[in-house]
Parts: C-alpha cells; structure tokens; sequence
C-alpha cells in the first residue's frame, strides 16, 4: 500500500526572553500570569518589540542543521495569522514567512523553517488563561510528505528530535515541547491533516491509526475526503474537528508593527562557522574517520555529549576498542544508573588510562567494567580504582596454585569434563575465579584448566 | 489666536500666571463648555494636585520642562496611566489603561499636565465626530456644525480654550479635518516620527500621533516633546529628536510651493476661493508657486479604505470579549461594524489579490506620486478638506461621509507629513489650509504655517 506522510513540527526554542518583549520565557514554575506584560498580554495600544535575535540566530542554525538554505537578503515578513482562541491575547498569532527552506533529514525532504511564538495556555475546565507561556519563541519544521510507513515516519521524527537536541537550541523534551501536525494520504484517498499530536509516541499511533481508518474506507469502497482530524492521546485515535475550526481562513497579513526580518549572509556564515555539526553527519563522519561499524556510530552519537566524549578519548587510544566500549560497556553503564551522557564527570583522560590498562592486560575487560562503574559514579583515577577494588592481574603462581585447588575439591566436575561434559569447564572456571576474587582473566583461566585437565589426563594414562 | 501657546508659558515662567491657576481655569472651563461641546469624556482627578507639585518646583527654583504647567488634552485611544481608554466605544466603556503610552510619558517628563481625555468618532472610524459612544461634540468655532474627526474632542476642546494642547491621531485625516473645521492649528507628523506604543490602533501602518493646537508655536513645541526613536518599538524612524519650535520664525522668501489643479477638481467652491487666496499671499510673502501634477490622488481614498479596513480588522480581534468585557462587533456602532466587516471580508484568502494587494499597489503607486512632486518643490499646499462640515444631526451616506477623506488620506498613504492652519472663513464656518511636507519635513511645513499666521 502507498502512502505518503509529512510533519509540521514545532518546538520551542530555548531563549531567555520572549519573542517580541522582554519577559522571561519561564513559564512552568512561575505562578500563573506573573511573566506577562502589555506586550505579550496583548494589552489595547501594545506593540511589539523588534524580534529576538536570539530566536532568529537559533532558527538559522536549527535550519542549517538540517541542510536548508536560509533566505537570505531577502524581507521575511512577519505573518498575522488570525484566529479566535482563548490562550491568544491579541487574537492573532505571529508566524513568519520562511525563513530557510529545501532541507534534508534522513531522505525526508525539509520544506520549509519558519519562526511563530506560542499563545498562552487555556484549560477548558477551569475557564482559566495564563499567559506566561504568550510570546514563547517557537521553531516550526515543515516537511514534505516523503514518509511511506508510520515506523518511516517514528524514525524521521526520532531524527529530528535529536537534530533538535544537538543544537541545544530547544527546550529539553522534558517539557514535552515537541508539537506536531501530521498529513497522510493513503493511495486512492485524500490527504488527512491530524493535530494535536505531543510525541512521538502519539504521531506513531496517530498515523498507524489513520492508515487503518483510511484503508478500512477505501475496501469498503468509501472515499477518504480531504479534512482535518485531532488526535486523541487519550483514545489513542483521530476524530474529525469541528465544521467551525475548518472553515478558518486565518487571513494572513504581514504585521504592520514589525520591519520585515533581513538575514545577511554574513550572519549565517557566522552562524554556520560555529555551528554543532548535525547527528546525522557526524554518524557519518565517524564511520569513515575511525573506521567503526554504522551501527556502532549511531550509539554514540545518539547523545551529542556522548559523542563529544568518544571523539576525545578516540584520539588517544584505539578508537575501535573505544567505540566497543562505548556501544557495549558504557551504554549500559549509564541506563543501569539513568545518567545523560551530558552528566557524566570522569574525563577523557581517565577512560583513556583504563582503555589502556585493559589493552596491556593489567586488567581484564570485566574488572574493567568494573572500574568504569565506579568511575561514572564518582571519577578518580582508573588504577587508583582498580587498586581499591582489589583488582588487577594475578601472579601466574597464584592462578596455578588456584587451579590445582579447583581441581583437587571438584573431582567430580572433573569427571565429568573428562566424560565429555564441556559445561563442567565452566564450573571449574567459576570456581576458579571465586578463589581469585575475579582478578583472573576467564579466557586464561579456561585455556589453563583445559592444558591442566587434558594434560593431566595425558599423565594418566 | 496668534501665539497664545507662546505668551503662556512666558508667563508662567516669569510667576505672572502659577500653574495651579492655569489648570484651574481649564478645569473650570471645561466644567462651563463641556456639557455643551462634549469635547472631553474624562477629565483628570490628579491634574489639581500635579499642578501643585510642579508650582513647588518651580518655586524652589527648579526648572521645568519644555511644557511646563500646560494643560493637555489627551484622545482616548491613547493609554494614560490609571484614566480610562475608552475608544469613545462600549467595548472599553470603562477600561482603565495600565500603562502611559511613550508619548504620554514624554508629556509627563516635560512636566505638561494631562487635563483628561477627549471624545473622539468611536475607534478613530470618522471624520465627523458624530460616531462616538458618548455622543457627538460640537464645533465652538461654528456651533451647530460637525467639528469632523476622529479627534473631534481635541480639536474642539483647544477652539473653546478648555485646555492649552491635545494630542490627537491622524491615520487619514483624522488630526487634520477636525483642526480645518475647528479652525486651530493641527499637524500630523512623518510616519515613524512619533512612537505609537500604547496608541490603540486603527490602522497600524497609517496611524501617527500628533499635536493640535491653538497656535503653530504650540504644536511644534508638543511635537518636540513626543518626536524621536522609541527604541522599545519597531517600526520607528532613526531619528533621535527635533528642534522645532525655536526655528519657526524663517520667512519663507524663495521656498518653492507646490500646487495642483487636482485639488480644485475635488474642492466645494467656497472652500476652494479661501485656500486660492492663502495661496496667493504665501506667493505675497516671497514663496514660489509651482504646479505639480498629482494625476492618481483621488485614488487614494478607494485603496485608504481598503487597507484600513484589513488593519482595523486585524486590530479589533483582541476585543473578543473575553478580556475587556464586550465583544466589539455586539456593542460596536455602525461605522465600526461596516469597517470590520469589510475588513474580514476583502482579507478573505480568495480575495487577496483582489482588494488587498491591489490596494497596497495604489499605495505604492500616491507614494511615488507625491514623492516625485516633493522633489520638485518643498511643501505642497492645499484644502484640507473638499467640503464644509455638515450640521449635526445630518445623516449622510457612508460614500458621502469618506468623501471628506480625500484631500487627508494620501498623506499617510505615502507616509509624509503635513498640518493644517486655518486659512480663512465660508459664512463664518473655518477653512483649513493643509501644507504637506516631505518625509521628516516637518521644519518646512512648520515655517510656512507659521509665515502664514504670522501675517494674518
């Protein structure tokens, strides 16, 4: 089945001040209606302060991120898009017209990056508004429809959410400042808008769920008719909006109070010269610079902080071993103990030295496991680590003696070694490892049961 | 009325006149005149006590600002801080402004004295004065006629000598009508001279405030205090200040004045016979006459409405009802409701190109027009407007009521400035002439107004 689908998302951006006054853009902890003013309250006689240059620089690099082309030297004007709603003070939200368009994220074509601010917040069962959030600087991505599947579409939106994230020109998700609008037409139907939409979990379920709906009405020889839907998180489902929201025509205008935006190229070099270089080309990049598996790559760069951390250890030591130890050992280190690579403390430095210990085989990979653990929950000296764990290499007289000691009090495993059971060896080896308090290398001590074992057997006969 | 504005401040500056006294008898006056010109909807309860506070300034030595102890009359769609800012409309009845608009915190800083607030046609949409919620204002200078609008109390409130200045707004005519039939002084400035923050809006990218007056010296001192950069704005001219009224008094000997036989073409013939003869003694007092050809002027007033009408539309949707109280299309009157309902009509996605787009070409096009004729001369002096005002009570049809619009609209169409002295009489009724200037020509206008009241 064909399909086609597209995104329009919006995320806010992560600045002090609000798009067209001065207030703080802190709208969650503040009591309601404390961060406001004539301006972002849309008070008679306000007008509106020239743009936040920060919002627009913010924009520039999110839309550079993505491969866009920025309109440059060129009026962006700054859009009344007029509706009635009660979050909306003025009764008209600001949007500009692109301000960088002809992108790429992952084969998915990036239509168009316009700048809007939020509107207050309304909650229906109270009546209540607060405006605190009014004025909130927004980034809206627009996409063209070049997804065919909803897991193509959960993919797309997983990128751009960590593009986003890379910048670290949005609001953390924690938010859940992420919205999206989605547009899907199955083959032989017409294209379906759905909004309301809060993540990614919620566009997956809505598209999985309006292909169902729509596919269900083409077999049975219905037509799917051009519309707009809203999705109900709650219901996990898409319901028609009301005839009165579909007639809107928002009647644009360029708003009189505000000088049309103009970006000269300079500002984007500028901008584009210190630029965070995007996840997906740096997974890219790190493929081909250190010659790690692409699987491997996405891991790390998954997190930017993360990849940040592998570059500086990469450099010291064999980036092939780093980038396992990152995808297999670290990785999991840091779920087990909820932590963003972005709260990680030890230094480059410190993973290098225990890398290195591990490669000279003064630790074995597991201890070193061990000590990396200890490292991200409070950093100090790898050897230093290992020291106080009691690690590090055994004397080889030391595993000999725990060897023959193994195998003098667990004839019976030997026995069964011998009969042709290999999982005894790994008893044996288990019971050699507790004798040297894991400071043996399971490979070696198994090679030494074994030449001890069958060579003892040799004896024998 | 020769350089009233003038006279009283030199006496208050010398002690012959405290300021107490002068808000006193404004007070009074408007106690005495108001019930019958219903200039004012709001008169100041604090005016007495600032008066007070600036006396004693003044007597400690301190010296005082540029408007030291006048009275000013302010529009009530401009905010003062704790009056209300009615819009003369049901809609903000008795809303009470939060906050001093930039202009009003200049006046305050030049310790001029806010008496109250003025009547005015209902959101600016007239240019009678007859659409305002709290009644129509009469004209002192020909009572029983429209004073015209939308600043009809503030041009009415200086002709009957309630206050010493007003501020007003002209976003088609709207300072300079009512200044033409009220026969004062009134001066619509360069688009982008004077901050509009805290100004209610009518049409954001026509809309200008300015200053009435009984005399030149007065509006181009109130000018003064309210022009230049507000750098909390954004559509603002990057112009720091002026110096107006001290370089009033230039004559105008080889200053070239443009006129053009358009005006005679959309002028009533008694208006037009005043303004030939204020034209022929400015060529009296050394000016060159020059004609200029304005082929596309009366065009402007089709694409003024147009543009307006989007505006206002644009503007009135923050009345929803949910904040201020009333929804503005359910207590709205007729003339507002007309101008909305346009505006929400031709802004319709499939009209666009239509109306909208069409009339901002028109605009593009009155803007060159002038321009180009302002290269060739330094003012372009004419009526202000085609028509004398009608009685109160008449009623005209809107097509009719516009028509007084024509000579004002292309002005802010093109963003120039111009203001308006009064050039003579008809049976008694005041003509205005209107002298419009270059953009930021403000001191070329001003001379030339000022060189014609001086010979009067």
């Amino acid at each position: 089945m064909k399909m086609m689908i597209g995104f329009e998302v919006h995320q806010q951006l992560a600045t002090k001040r609000k798009m067209y006054c001065d207030c703080p853009t802190d709208y969650r902890d503040a009591p309601p209606n404390t961060n406001i003013c004539p301006i972002c309250a849309g008070l008679p006689g306000a007008k509106p302060l020239p743009p936040n240059e920060q919002a627009v620089d913010a924009a520039i690099e999110i839309a550079l991120m993505l491969g866009c082309e920025i309109v440059v030297d060129r009026p962006i004007y700054i859009q009344r898009k007029h509706y009635d709603y009660p979050d909306l003070p003025s009764g008209y939200q600001r949007t500009s017209s692109p301000i960088a368009v002809g992108g790429e994220l992952g084969g998915v074509r990036i239509r168009e990056v316009h700048l809007e601010e939020d509107p207050g917040q309304y909650d229906p069962t109270s009546g209540l508004v607060d405006f605190n959030r009014s004025g909130v600087p927004l980034v809206e991505i627009v996409t063209e429809p070049d997804m065919r599947s909803p897991e193509e579409a959960r993919r797309f939106l997983r990128q751009l959410v960590r593009v986003l994230e890379y910048s670290g020109k949005v609001r953390p998700e924690a938010g859940g400042a992420m919205r999206a609008d989605t547009n899907i037409s199955i083959e032989g139907g017409a294209r379906v808008e759905v909004k309301n939409i809060n993540s990614i979990k919620g566009a997956y379920r809505a598209i999985k769920f309006e292909v169902m709906r729509q596919k269900a009405k083409l077999d049975r020889g219905e037509t799917v008719t051009r519309e707009t839907r809203a999705y109900l998180e709650s219901q996990r489902i898409t319901m028609p909006m009301r005839a009165k929201e579909l007639e809107e025509d928002y009647r644009y205008i360029p708003d009189p109070d505000i000088f049309p935006l103009i970006i000269d190229r300079a500002r984007v070099e500028r901008i584009r010269a210190s630029m965070v270089e995007p996840p997906h080309l740096r997974e890219r990049r790190l493929v081909e610079q250190y010659g790690i598996e692409p699987s491997t790559a996405s891991v790390i760069v998954s997190e930017r902080e993360l990849a940040d951390l592998f570059e500086a250890i990469a450099a010291s030591v064999d980036p092939k071993l780093t980038a396992s130890w990152f995808r297999t050992k670290l990785k999991k280190v840091l779920n087990y103990m909820k932590l963003r690579a972005a709260e990680v403390r030890f230094t480059p430095g410190q993973m290098v030295e225990l890398l290195r210990m591990v490669k000279e085989g003064e630790v074995t990979p597991e201890q070193g496991e061990l000590v990396l653990r200890e490292l991200v929950k409070k950093p100090d000296g790898p050897r230093l680590i290992a020291q106080r764990l009691g690690l590090g290499r055994i004397e080889s007289a030391e595993l000999r003696a725990a060897i023959e000691q193994a195998i003098k009090t667990n004839q019976e495993a030997v026995r069964d070694y011998l009969a042709g059971k290999r999982e005894a060896l790994h008893f044996l080896a288990g019971k050699v490892m507790e004798l040297t308090r894991g400071r043996a290398d399971p490979r070696e001590i198994i090679e030494l049961l074994r030449a001890e074992l069958e060579g003892g057997s040799n004896d024998g006969e | 009325m020769d350089e009233v504005t003038k006279e009283k401040l030199e006496a208050i500056r010398r002690g012959e006149l405290s300021i107490v006294e002068n808000v006193e008898r404004a007070l009074e006056r408007i106690e005495k005149l108001n019930p019958k010109i219903n200039a004012f909807i709001e008169v100041n309860p604090e005016a007495r006590a600032q008066a007070e506070e600036l006396e004693r300034k003044l007597k400690k030595g301190e010296r005082l600002g540029k408007l030291a102890g006048l009275t000013i009359g302010v529009k009530s769609n401009i905010n003062v801080l704790g009056l209300r800012a009615t819009c003369a409309s049901k809609t903000l009845e008795n809303y009470v402004a939060t906050y001093d608009a930039e202009v009003i915190r200049r006046v305050k800083a030049a310790d001029g004295i806010i008496i109250g607030m003025t009547n005015m046609d209902e959101f600016a949409c007239g240019s009678s004065g007859e659409t305002s919620a709290f009644g129509p204002t009469d004209n002192p200078a020909a009572l029983g006629h429209i004073p015209g609008g939308s600043s009809s109390g503030s041009a009415a409130a200086i002709a009957a000598g309630m206050c010493d200045l007003c501020l007003g707004t002209d976003t088609g005519g709207s300072i300079r009508n009512p200044a033409s039939h009220c026969g004062i002084v009134g001066l619509k400035p360069t688009y982008g001279l004077v901050p509009r923050q805290g100004l209610i809006d009518l049409a954001m990218s026509l809309d200008q405030i300015g200053p009435l007056s009984p005399d030149v010296y007065g509006a181009a001192l109130l000018l003064e205090v309210i022009a230049g950069r507000n750098p909390n704005e954004c559509v603002m001219l990057d112009v720091r200040g002026v110096e107006l009224a001290d370089e009033l008094n230039v004559d105008i000997r080889g200053m070239r004045i443009g006129v053009s036989p358009k005006f005679e073409e959309l002028t009533e013939l008694g208006v037009m016979e005043v303004i030939d003869g204020a034209i022929e003694k400015l060529h009296d007092l050394g000016a060159e006459i020059v004609e200029v050809d304005l082929p596309h002027l009366e065009k402007g007033l089709p694409a003024y409405y147009l543009i307006m009408s989007v505006e206002f539309f644009s503007a009135t949707r923050k009345f929803d009802g949910r904040k201020y109280g009333k929804r503005i299309e359910e207590v709205c009157g007729e003339e507002v409701l007309r101008r909305i309902i346009r505006g929400r009509y031709i802004s319709r996605k499939e009209y666009r190109g239509k109306y909208y787009q069409r009339a901002l070409q028109v605009r593009t096009l009155i803007r060159r027009e002038l321009m180009s004729a302002l290269e060739r001369v330094d003012v372009i002096v004419g009526p202000t407007v085609p028509k004398l005002p009608h009685k109160l009570g008449t009623k005209l049809t809107p097509m009719e009521m516009y028509a007084y619009d024509y000579l004002t609209v292309p002005a802010n169409l093109a963003g120039i400035c111009g203001g308006v002295v009064k050039a003579g009489e008809v049976n008694g009724i005041p003509v205005g002439l209107q002298i419009q200037g270059k953009m930021l020509g403000e001191k070329a206008v001003l001379r030339v107004m000022r060189a014609f009241e001086a010979s009067a």
